[in-house]
C-alpha cells in the first residue's frame, strides 16, 4: 500500500512562556524550539507500521522551507521511503485551508492508496487540515482515528467519540485518515538513525512544479485572517470556593456544567 | 449576514449539549447581525428532536434520511451541501465535537465556505462576523476574521457559550425531501464500541476526574468512579495510586504517565506536583479538591474547594445528577 | 601382603599400560576436540582487547581466581566452594599420579618420593575426607534447604540437575579413591593407622570383612573406576555449566579493568557509525570475552540475589542472561554436529527479552558481587544499543532523552537559563566562565542541579562551601550540556556523543585546575568515559579535603542527636570506589552518630537510577527500590539518611513518603549537610 503522510513543524508552545510579537498578529517565535508537530509523529509510525504489514511505500511530505528538512529526514529515519518539500515563497502565510490546496496539488500528480496525518496541529489547533484535504481530493475522511485495519481495497478504522465510546466505519481507499495521538507508540530515533538517512535526498517542490496560482497559496489563498492575538487574563490561581463543603460542590457542580464539564 | 444556521448534533436519538452550545452562540449572533436563524436537523426519525428544536428556535429545517442516522460525515456533507445549494450571506454553527471535527472541515469546502474550528466567542464588528479561538496549545487568544466572506462555518469550545430558554412561541418545522442520491457511500458506520472498563484511554478524555495521595486510605474507588460517570468522565490519577495498586499505570497522568489533553479537569486530592501537571495539556479547566490550601494545585486550578474528599464528592455528584435532569 | 597394582593386572586379556594409554588418549582427544569448538566460537565473534596491564591481570588472577577472595561474600557457601577448590588443587596432582599408575605401578609424580611424598598422601587422604564430606554437604544443601538464589527464573530449561551429576561424580571420584587405597590398607600395605589416613582407613574400614581376593578384585576396580569417573569429569565440564572449573581463572586474568567505563561500541573500529549494524542484536555481535563470560557462568545466583532490579520484581535477573546465552551458544554451536544457522529472531529481545534489558540500573551490584568477574553493563549496554537502533526504547524514556537531543538537558528548559539558579544566592556572584576565561576549579552543575527544584539546593549549597573555602571557582553556565552518563548506559550512543563533546569543547575552551561535580553520574562519565581526560573530583572527595586543609570548619547542631545512615551511591561507591571520604566528612559533623545499613559499601543498594532513569516506568515492579532502601534504612532506626547523589536524594525523598516515613526520616544530601554545619 502506498501511504503519504503530510506533517506540519510547529514550535514547542506547549511548556514555553509566550509572549505576543511587535506586530500583535502572532507570537515571539525568536526563543521557540520547533519539532514535528506531535500528532503528526504517530501518523507517520502509523504509515510505517501498515507498510511493515502490506509492503508499499511510505512517503513524508511538509508545506515549508528548508528548515523543515530535519523534520522530513527524521520522517525517513523512522521508516519513510522518500521525503518531499513542498515550498515557494509564495507559501508564506498559508492557514489550514491554502495548505490543503497545496498539498492536495501534490497529491493529485502522485498515486496513492491512504494520506495519513494528525488530526490536529499544536499550532493552529485548527484540527482541519485532513477533512479538508479530503474533500479537495474527492475521497472519504476519517479523524481522530485510533485503530486502523487495512482490507481489500478499503480500511476499517475506530475513529473516538466522547466519554469512552468509538465508532466503526468502514471507508474506502483511497482515503484520508487523521490519526489520534495514542494510536501507536512512535519508535525512538536515534542519532544514528538519522545519520544513516543522511544521503537521502529530499527534492523542493514549487509552486510552478505544483501548477499552483499565486492567488490560491499563502495568505492570499487563505480564508481566514489572524486580526490580532493576545494572552487570555491570567488567573492568580484558584478562586477558592467558599461555605460549607455541600454548599461548595453545589455551585462546584453549576461551574462544572456551565464550563462543558457535564457530558 | 441573512441568515445563522444551527446544526443540530444528535446520537443514538438524542439532542446533544453542543446543540444547545451552538443554538445559543447563533441567537447571539442572529441577534447582532439582524440575521433569521434557523436550526438543521439531519437525522433519521428525529420528529421529537424536531419538535424539542421548535420550542427554541424560530424555525427547524428537517431532513429525514436512515442514512443519516449516524453522524456519518459523507451524507451530511452531502446533505448540507443540497441545502444550502445557491445560498449566500450565512453563518453555519455548529458546536464542536469528536463527530463535528469529522464533519465542519469537508463541509466548509464544499460550501466554498470560510471555517474556523472550536471558537470560544463571536465579535460582529460593522456587520462582519469574527471569531475568537484560541492557538498555540490553547495558550494564545486569536481573533479571527474571515476576509470578506459570504458563507462562514463556525464549530464553538463546549463551555463558552451558555443556553437559556429564551420563553418564545414554538417555532416552525419545514420538512425537506433528502437530497441523497443512490450512489452508495465510501464511508460506512458500522457500529459503536463501548471502551471496556479496563481500556479507558484517558489520552482522549475530555472529562478527567483525578485522584491523588489525597483520597488517603481509601481503597474503594467506586465514589470517584461513579461520579466520573455522572459527569460522563473518566477517572484518572498520579502517582501514588498507581504505586498502591489502586489503577493500572495506563490511567497516570503525568510527564512519566500519560498525557492528556482534555476539556475539563478536576482534581481530587492531587497535590500538583510538577511531574503531575506537566502531563495536563491543552489549558484544560482545572479545579482542584484538596483539604491543603497550600497544595500546588491550587496555583494550577482555576477553581478551587478546601476541604475533605468525603464531604464534597458525594455532594458534589449528587448535585450534578440534578443538573443533569 | 600386598595386592596386585592395577598396572600389573590385564584387563580382559589385554595389558594394563596399554588400556591405560587407550582411555588416556580418548579422554585427552575428546576433551581437545570439545575445547577446540569452544574456543573456535570464542575466535568467531567479535574482538576485544583483554591483554593490557598484564601484572595486574596475574595480581587479579592470584587473589581472586586462585585466592577466592570473593567466594567469602557468601560465607557459608564461599567457604565450601573455597575448600573443594583447595580440595581440586592438591587432588589434582594425586589425579596425574593414578593416571600414572595405569602405566606403571609404583609411579609418582618427581619429587613426589620420600618424605615429601609420604606428607602429601597423609594430606591427600585427609582432603578426599574433607571434598567428600563437603560435596554430601552441599548435595544436603540443594536438596533439603533449597537456597532461593538457585532457583531458575523465566523460560530457561532448568541446569539444576546438573549440580548433583558434579557433586556425584566428584564425589564417585573420593569414594573410588577410598576403595583403591582403602583396598591396600585393609591388607597391610600401609604400616601407619587411621590418624595418617583417616579416608583410606575408612574404606578399609568397611571392607574390613572382605576376603583378599575380594579386596583385590575392588582394588583394581576402584582404581578404573577412579580413571573412568575423573576422564567422563573432565569431559563434561565443557558441555555443562561446570565450564567455569577450566574458564573461571582465564575469566578473571581477563577481566575489565577499566571500572565504571562503558565499552566502545566495537572494538577496533574507528568511526562507528559507519557500522552496519551496531550493538549486539545477533548473538555473534558479542566480544569473545563476554562469550568467556557466558561459558564461565557457575550459576550461582549471586548476581541475581544482589540484583536491585529482580529484588523489586522486575524481569532482570543477570544470572539469566549469561544461563540463556549459555544454552543458545550450547544448542547453536553443538560439540558433535554442525553449527545452527542463528534464529530469524534476533537474540536481543528474544532470548533477552526488552523487559530483562530495560530494567537494568547499570548499578553494578551484579558485577561487584560475581566471584569471577563476570560483567554485565557492557552487554547490556549493548543490547540496548541495537534496540536503539531498532527504535526500540521504553515510552517513558523517549521524551528525555528527546529533550536532551533538543535542549541539552532532561527537563525541557531552555539552555540560556541554566545559570539561573545562582540568582537565588544570597551574596555570592557565581562566575559564569567564558571561553578563555581562567579559573581554580570548574563546578561543573548538570542538568539535575540546574534545572531541578529540589537538586538546585544542593547546588546553591555546594556555590556557598565553595565561596566559603576561598577557592577560585565558576561554572560553565549555558555552555554546559548534560553530562551524559546514562544517555551512554541507556545505548544512544551518537547523542552521548554529542553531548560529551559539546562538554569537552567547553572544557577545552577554558583553563582550570580541576572539575567538581557533586553527582557522582557526572564524575562517572567524565572521569571514565569522555574520550579526552580531565581531572575530575567529586563533591565529598572536595569536602573531605577542604575539611582536611581546614578551608572549612564545621559548627551547629542541625542533626540534634538523631541517628544517621550513609547510602552509598552506585556511581561513587561501586563504580568509583570512592566509600571513604564521604565518611571522613560525616565524621568531621559534630555530634554525628552514624550507623551502616547491612547493606552498605560494596554492597550498597541501587534507589533505581540517575538522569533520564528518573523518568524510567517500570511496570512488573512491585515495589520501588527506593522504598525498599529507606525500608532498609528504618530497620536500623536511622532517622537521617545522608547520601551525596542528587537522584539518589530525589528517589529516597519520595520512598520516605510513599512509605509512610514523611516526619521520621530525612533524607539530606552530604553537601546540604555540610552546608548546615558551615561555621
Amino acid at each position: 500500500m502506498d501511504i503519504i503522510v503530510c506533517v506540519k513543524r510547529v514550535p514547542d508552545t506547549s511548556e514555553a512562556d509566550l509572549a505576543i510579537d511587535k506586530g500583535g498578529k502572532d507570537i515571539q517565535k525568536g526563543g521557540l524550539d520547533y519539532d514535528i508537530n506531535d500528532w503528526d509523529r504517530f501518523a507517520i509510525e502509523e504509515a510505517v507500521l501498515i507498510k511493515e504489514k502490506t509492503g508499499g511505500k511510505v512517503t513524508v511530505v511538509t508545506v515549508g522551507d528548508e528548515d523543515a528538512e530535519e523534520m522530513l529526514r527524521e520522517g525517513l529515519a523512522r521508516g519513510a521511503d522518500e521525503a518531499f518539500l513542498l515550498w515557494d515563497e509564495s507559501f508564506e502565510g498559508s492557514d489550514g485551508y491554502a495548505t490543503a490546496h497545496i498539498l492536495a496539488a501534490f497529491l493529485k500528480q502522485r498515486s496513492y492508496d491512504l494520506v495519513l496525518t494528525g488530526t490536529l496541529a499544536d499550532d493552529d489547533c485548527g484540527g482541519q487540515f485532513g477533512g479538508m484535504l479530503a474533500a479537495m481530493l474527492g475521497v472519504p475522511v476519517a479523524t481522530l482515528v485510533h485503530k486502523i485495519e487495512v482490507k481489500n481495497g478499503s480500511i476499517t478504522v475506530r475513529r473516538e467519540l466522547e466519554a469512552g465510546l468509538s465508532e466503526r466505519l468502514d471507508i474506502d481507499l483511497p482515503a484520508v485518515v487523521s490519526v489520534a495521538t495514542g494510536i501507536n507508540e512512535p519508535r525512538f530515533v536515534s542519532i544514528r538513525a538519522v545519520r544513516k538517512v543522511a544521503s537521502i535526498e529530499i527534492p523542493t517542490v514549487d509552486r510552478g512544479e505544483l501548477g499552483l496560482d499565486e492567488a490560491d497559496v499563502g495568505s492570499a489563498g487563505a480564508k481566514v485572517e489572524i486580526e490580532k492575538v493576545f494572552l487570555p487574563p491570567e488567573g492568580e490561581g484558584a478562586e477558592i470556593i467558599a461555605g460549607s463543603p455541600a454548599d461548595a460542590a453545589a455551585r462546584l457542580a453549576e461551574i462544572l456544567k456551565e464550563k462543558g464539564g457535564i457530558a | 449576514m441573512k441568515t445563522i444556521y444551527v446544526l443540530a448534533e444528535h446520537r443514538q436519538q438524542h439532542l446533544r449539549d453542543t446543540t444547545w452550545d451552538a443554538l445559543a452562540a447563533g441567537r447571539d449572533l442572529a441577534q447582532k447581525t439582524g440575521a433569521e436563524l434557523a436550526c438543521l436537523l439531519l437525522g433519521s426519525g428525529v420528529d421529537a428532536m424536531a419538535d424539542q428544536l421548535a420550542k427554541e428556535c424560530p424555525k427547524v429545517v428537517v431532513v429525514d434520511d436512515p442514512r443519516l442516522a449516524n453522524f456519518n460525515s459523507e451524507p451530511f456533507v452531502k446533505t448540507l451541501t443540497g441545502l444550502l445549494a445557491g445560498q449566500d450571506s450565512y453563518v453555519l454553527v455548529i458546536g464542536n465535537s469528536n463527530s463535528i471535527i469529522d464533519l465542519a472541515p469537508g463541509l466548509s469546502v464544499a460550501l466554498d465556505a470560510a471555517l474556523a474550528t472550536d471558537c470560544i466567542g463571536f465579535e460582529v464588528d460593522g456587520g462582519k462576523v469574527k471569531a475568537l479561538r484560541q492557538i498555540y496549545s490553547y495558550k494564545v487568544n486569536a481573533l479571527v476574521s474571515f476576509k470578506g466572506a459570504s458563507r462562514i462555518v463556525a464549530t464553538l469550545r463546549s463551555g463558552f457559550f451558555s443556553f437559556a430558554p429564551s420563553g418564545a412561541a414554538p417555532g416552525a418545522i419545514e420538512k425537506v425531501a433528502s437530497p441523497l442520491g443512490d450512489e452508495p457511500l465510501r464511508k460506512r458506520f458500522l457500529s459503536y464500541v463501548e471502551a471496556e472498563k479496563g481500556d479507558v484511554d484517558i489520552a482522549s478524555a475530555d472529562i478527567i476526574v483525578a485522584i491523588g495521595r489525597g483520597i488517603g486510605d481509601e481503597e474503594d474507588l467506586s465514589m470517584f468512579e461513579s461520579l466520573a460517570d455522572a459527569m460522563g468522565g473518566v477517572v484518572a490519577c498520579s502517582r501514588p495510586i498507581v504505586d498502591k495498586g489502586l489503577l493500572p499505570k495506563y490511567r497516570q497522568v503525568g510527564t512519566s504517565g500519560v498525557e492528556v489533553k482534555p476539556k475539563v479537569y478536576l482534581a481530587l486530592g492531587i497535590s500538583g506536583a510538577f511531574q503531575h501537571l506537566g502531563g495536563i495539556k491543552g489549558n484544560p479547566l482545572i479545579v482542584a479538591v484538596n483539604k491543603d490550601p497550600r497544595a500546588p494545585i491550587f496555583r494550577a486550578a482555576q477553581y478551587g474547594i478546601v476541604a475533605n474528599l468525603a464531604d464534597v464528592v458525594p455532594a458534589l455528584e449528587e448535585k450534578i445528577k440534578e443538573l443533569k435532569g | 601382603m600386598t595386592l596386585l597394582e592395577p598396572a600389573d593386572v590385564p584387563l580382559a586379556g589385554i595389558s594394563a599400560p596399554i588400556v591405560a594409554a587407550a582411555v588416556l588418549l580418548a579422554a585427552i582427544a575428546i576433551f581437545s576436540y570439545v575445547m577446540l569448538r569452544r574456543i573456535q566460537l570464542l575466535r568467531a565473534v567479535l574482538p576485544d582487547p583483554r591483554f593490557s596491564e598484564i601484572g595486574r591481570r596475574i595480581w587479579l588472577a592470584i587473589v581472586y581466581g586462585f585466592g577466592q577472595a570473593r567466594q567469602p561474600r557468601y560465607l557459608g557457601a564461599g567457604i565450601m566452594h573455597i575448600l573443594l577448590f583447595a580440595g581440586f588443587v592438591i587432588l589434582s596432582l594425586r589425579s596425574l599420579t593414578l593416571i600414572g599408575r595405569g602405566f606403571s605401578s609404583g609411579f609418582h609424580l618427581p619429587l613426589m618420593t620420600g618424605s615429601v611424598g609420604f606428607a602429601y598422601e597423609v594430606l591427600k587422604d585427609y582432603v578426599v575426607l574433607m571434598v567428600l564430606v563437603v560435596c554430601i554437604v552441599a548435595m544436603v544443601r540443594r536438596a533439603v534447604f533449597k537456597p532461593a538464589r538457585y532457583q531458575h527464573t523465566g523460560t530457561s530449561k532448568g541446569h539444576g540437575a546438573e549440580a548433583y551429576v558434579i557433586l556425584g561424580m566428584v564425589s564417585a571420584l573420593m569414594i573410588t579413591d577410598m576403595i583403591y587405597d582403602g583396598s591396600a590398607l585393609a591388607v597391610g600395605g600401609h604400616t601407619s593407622g587411621a590418624a595418617l589416613f583417616p579416608a583410606a582407613s575408612l574404606g578399609a574400614a568397611f571392607m574390613g570383612a572382605a576376603s583378599q581376593s575380594t579386596l583385590s578384585v575392588l582394588h583394581v576396580a576402584g582404581y578404573w573406576a577412579h580413571i573412568l569417573v575423573f576422564f567422563t569429569l573432565l569431559n563434561y565440564l565443557p558441555i555443562s555449566k561446570h565450564f567455569h572449573v577450566i574458564t573461571a581463572i582465564p575469566n578473571v586474568f581477563f577481566a575489565k579493568l577499566n571500572k565504571g567505563g562503558i565499552k566502545p561500541v566495537r572494538w577496533g573500529v574507528d568511526d562507528w557509525m559507519e557500522l552496519e549494524e551496531c550493538g549486539v542484536g545477533r548473538f555473534e555481535q558479542f566480544t569473545w570475552k563476554h562469550v568467556l563470560d557466558f561459558y564461565s557462568c557457575a550459576d550461582c545466583g549471586r548476581c541475581s540475589d544482589n540484583c536491585p532490579a529482580a529484588t523489586v520484581g522486575r524481569a532482570l535477573s543477570p544470572r539469566m542472561i549469561s544461563i540463556k546465552a549459555r544454552d543458545y551458544v550450547y544448542e547453536h554451536y553443538p560439540v558433535f554436529s554442525a553449527n545452527k544457522d542463528p534464529d530469524d529472531k534476533p537474540f536481543t529481545g528474544n532470548i533477552v527479552t526488552e523487559q530483562e534489558i530495560w530494567a537494568c540500573t547499570t548499578c553494578g551490584a551484579c558485577e561487584q558481587e560475581c566471584p569471577i568477574f563476570i560483567e554485565y553493563i557492557d552487554k547490556i549496554v549493548d543490547m540496548r544499543r541495537y534496540l536503539v537502533e531498532q527504535g526500540e526504547m521504553p515510552v517513558s524514556l523517549q521524551k528525555p532523552l528527546q529533550q536532551i537531543k533538543k535542549k541539552g538537558n532532561a527537563y525541557g528548559a531552555t539552555k540560556t537559563k541554566r545559570a539561573e539558579w545562582t540568582k537565588a544566592l544570597e551574596g555570592i556572584q557565581v562566575k559564569e566562565l567564558q571561553p578563555g576565561d581562567a579559573t581554580d576549579t570548574l563546578f561543573f552543575v548538570d542538568s539535575c542541579g540546574s534545572f531541578d527544584p529540589r537538586i538546585q539546593e544542593i547546588s546553591k549549597s555546594f556555590a556557598r562551601i565553595l565561596h566559603r573555602s576561598g577557592v577560585e571557582f565558576g561554572i560553565l553556565g549555558k555552555d554546559e550540556t548534560d553530562s551524559g552518563n546514562e544517555i551512554r548506559r541507556l545505548g544512544e550512543e551518537g547523542l552521548f556523543e554529542q553531548v560529551s563533546s559539546k562538554n569537552i569543547e567547553a572544557f577545552q575552551a577554558r583553563e582550570f585546575r580541576e572539575i567538581v561535580a557533586f553527582d557522582p553520574h557526572a564524575f562517572n562519565v567524565i572521569r571514565n568515559d569522555y574520550p579526552v581526560k580531565f581531572p575530575v573530583t567529586h563533591a565529598s572527595q572536595m569536602l573531605a579535603r577542604f575539611l582536611e586543609q581546614g578551608r572549612i570548619t564545621l559548627k551547629g547542631n542541625y542533626l540534634a542527636g538523631r541517628l544517621v545512615t550513609y547510602h552509598d551511591p552506585c556511581y561513587l561507591g561501586r563504580h568509583n570506589g570512592v566509600y571513604n571520604e564521604p565518611r571522613a566528612v560525616l565524621g568531621r559533623i559534630p555530634g554525628m552518630h552514624l550507623r551502616e545499613m547491612h547493606r552498605s559499601f560494596t554492597r550498597s543498594f541501587c534507589c533505581s537510577g540517575g538522569g533520564p532513569l528518573l523518568w524510567y516506568e517500570n511496570e512488573e515492579e512491585k515495589e520501588r527500590m527506593g522504598e525498599r532502601r529507606v525500608k532498609m534504612a528504618a530497620e536500623i532506626g536511622a532517622q537521617v539518611i545522608v547520601t551525596a547523589c542528587p537522584f539518589c536524594l530525589i528517589n529516597l525523598e519520595d520512598a520516605v513518603k510513599t512509605t509512610g516515613n514523611e516526619g521520621k526520616i530525612e533524607v539530606i544530601d552530604l553537601v546540604e549537610l555540610v552546608d548546615r554545619y558551615l561555621a
